[in-house]
């Protein structure tokens, strides 16, 4: 059966990340760069919940990656243990989802994506103007710095949020969740309530990106200005890394992030800004000629990778 | 009150610079249906085109203009044969507009960047003889620059309007525009009419950026918040909706300098797109847009 041939799967790759760091001295900017590569993969497995499977093309993701950063770090900074303050933060965000989704949501198409982002860069400005200084943690939680309760974390959020999307997209929500991307009008006439089910699903998506932004923030002491955690990259990267990996499929948004950031992270240190051109017009590519994403490419792919599941869920 | 008064002269010269912003948008938007993000991109690259004429040859920028819509035009019919022109093929209107946005999300990255490493990414304005000055009038003070762009702003709506609506390529745009398939039946070429608009949205774009960086100021990774100002006029003024895209943009400006004067400068933008949330959830076929509208 595919589910258990993909839990097998899952269940290696989570391994192999465990193991690594205890058998390999990766060095601290390797292991941020994992833990950055497990923030995007969150990140983009909770724009692909809303822009894969439900079809509404949110670019106000930042908003809540942004909110939780924030809130994480100020709970930590005021004494909260680390677990809670994400939690917090996280729920932050789903309260911020829910302010944005209401009005939002009931937009249909694109002009719910321009409604997001308009919504995302007002909150960015307002932000930058209630803290305009530089936001750090104290001296002592600097020094008892350690790397690797930061790397777990990420990639116990990580694992949770596939684990999650997988169970979702299984259930009779995430059928409700396809019907209504496939075709909203006849979903609503077969009696699903379009709005209540996009409205969940566009909170679930903020939860899981204010755990990102709670693993982020974790791994964060210092932030020069707040309202760089809001900035639309936060959107941007992500939903490009669903689109190149293969949105409205699981494995789509983990590939597309482990290229993003192993790509971008390799390329930046020879080429600088010239990388982003590459991916730039490879996402225009994409787009074009492949818009089922790598993951739909040739079966040769499915062979190189092995037995990643493969089959496309659109 | 004077203060008043001189707050909605400021909001009349924004309003009619966020209206000239806005028409290649516009016109791509509401005449073929394609969302182009990349447009606060373009303006950006008409901006540094008249810049760099300014600084290397010392060339007054309002009389770049011309030279800054050649160059873009070519630039914008590149644009559509690389990028949109493959999507006429997508079966539906809303993946369409859908993969359009999706596109010009990649040229917003490759454009944005090899103008970062082109031309660095310091922010860069035109300072001429006349900036900063301005014109006193019964009292209210005018900006000299902003008077410009109130004007070339007038001048490129009513241009546009008068091709739009008084020449055969006009026709045969808004022909496409009400039904490509019928259009074509007619013998109409769909594909080179789109071809020549997108030509002519994007040097639209490149004459604001003119204006923006003669009255304001450009830096490479600064179009996105010219495209935010744009995609409020453009639902204010209704999609397809192009000869209201001036006064809309008027409105804009009003409302907006008229916020700011309640609430504070730093939030001048938040401001706008607070408006434009209102609009979209109250009027959402704009305000210019007898007919319903299915947001689609």
């Amino acid at each position: 059966m595919i589910n258990t041939k993909r839990t097998i799967v899952l269940a290696a790759i989570t391994l192999l990340f465990v193991v690594l760091p205890l058998f390999v001295e990766l060095g601290s900017s390797s292991m941020n760069i994992l833990i950055l590569l497990f923030v995007y993969i969150v990140l983009s497995q909770s724009w692909n919940l809303l822009g894969g499977y439900t079809g509404q093309i949110n670019l106000g993701l930042a908003a809540f990656f942004g909110c939780s950063v924030l809130v994480t770090h100020l709970l930590w900074k005021s004494g909260m243990p680390i677990c809670f303050a994400i939690l917090a933060g996280s729920f932050s965000s789903v309260v911020l989802a829910g302010i944005i989704g209401l009005p939002t949501l009931r937009l249909r198409g694109v002009y719910f994506a321009i409604g997001t982002i308009a919504l995302a860069e007002a909150l960015r400005i307002i932000m930058g103007n209630v803290f305009p200084t530089s936001l750090s943690l104290p001296g002592t939680y600097a020094s008892s710095f350690n790397v690797y309760p930061r790397y777990y974390l990420a990639l116990g959020i990580a694992v949770f949020t596939v684990i999650v999307i997988e169970r979702l997209v299984k259930s009779k929500f995430g059928l409700g969740i396809v019907c209504v991307r496939d075709d909203e009008e006849a979903a609503q006439v077969t009696g699903i309530n379009t709005f209540k089910i996009k409205f969940v699903a566009f909170l679930m998506s903020a939860f899981l990106a204010g755990l990102a932004g709670g693993a982020y923030s974790f791994n964060r002491f210092y932030f020069h200005h707040i309202s760089a955690v809001f900035e639309p990259l936060w959107t941007f990267q992500p939903l490009m890394a669903v689109v190149i990996g293969g949105s409205g499929t699981i494995a789509g948004p983990v590939i597309g992030s482990f290229f993003l950031v192993v790509l971008s992270e390799l390329f930046a240190q020879n080429l600088g800004e010239a990388h982003l051109i590459i991916f730039g017009i490879l996402f225009v590519l994409v787009v074009l000629f492949s818009p089922s994403g790598l993951v739909g490419w040739e079966r040769g792919l499915r062979k190189v990778v092995g037995g990643l599941p493969m089959k496309h869920e659109r | 009150m004077k203060i008043f008064i001189q707050t909605i002269a400021y909001g009349v010269l924004v309003g009619a610079m966020y209206g000239l912003v806005t028409l290649g948008l516009g016109l791509l938007m509401g005449v073929m249906k394609f969302l182009n993000v990349a447009h606060g991109t373009f303006i950006v690259l008409g901006g540094y085109i008249s810049y760099w004429l300014f600084a290397l040859y010392g060339v007054n920028p309002y009389l770049s203009i011309p030279l800054v819509v050649i160059v873009m035009f070519l630039i914008g019919l590149i644009f559509y044969k690389l990028t949109l022109s493959p999507l006429l093929k997508l079966p539906s209107i809303g993946s369409r507009i859908d993969s359009s946005m999706l596109i010009t999300f990649g040229v917003i990255y490759v454009v944005d960047n090899l103008m970062t490493i082109f031309w660095k990414p310091d922010v860069r304005t035109i300072v001429a003889s006349f900036t900063g000055k301005s014109i006193q009038i019964c009292g209210t003070k005018f900006s000299v620059t902003g008077l410009y762009g109130f004007a070339v702003a007038v001048i490129v709506a009513v241009v546009l309007y008068f091709i739009l609506g008084r020449t055969s390529f006009g026709k045969r745009v808004r022909a496409a525009t009400q039904d490509a398939e019928a259009a074509g039946l007619c013998g109409i070429n769909v594909h080179r009419t789109y071809f020549i608009s997108s030509g002519i949205a994007i040097a639209l774009a490149g004459v604001a950026g003119v204006i923006v960086v003669s009255s304001y100021s450009i830096n490479a990774n600064g179009g996105l918040s010219w495209l935010l100002v744009a995609f409020v006029v453009m639902i204010l003024a209704g999609e397809g909706n192009i000869n209201a895209i001036v006064p809309a943009g008027l409105i804009l400006g009003l409302l907006e300098s008229i916020g700011v004067f309640i609430v504070g400068a730093p939030y001048r933008q938040a401001v706008a797109l607070v408006i434009f949330i209102i609009i979209l959830m109250f009027r959402p076929q704009g305000l210019f847009s007898k007919r319903g509208h299915t947001n689609r």
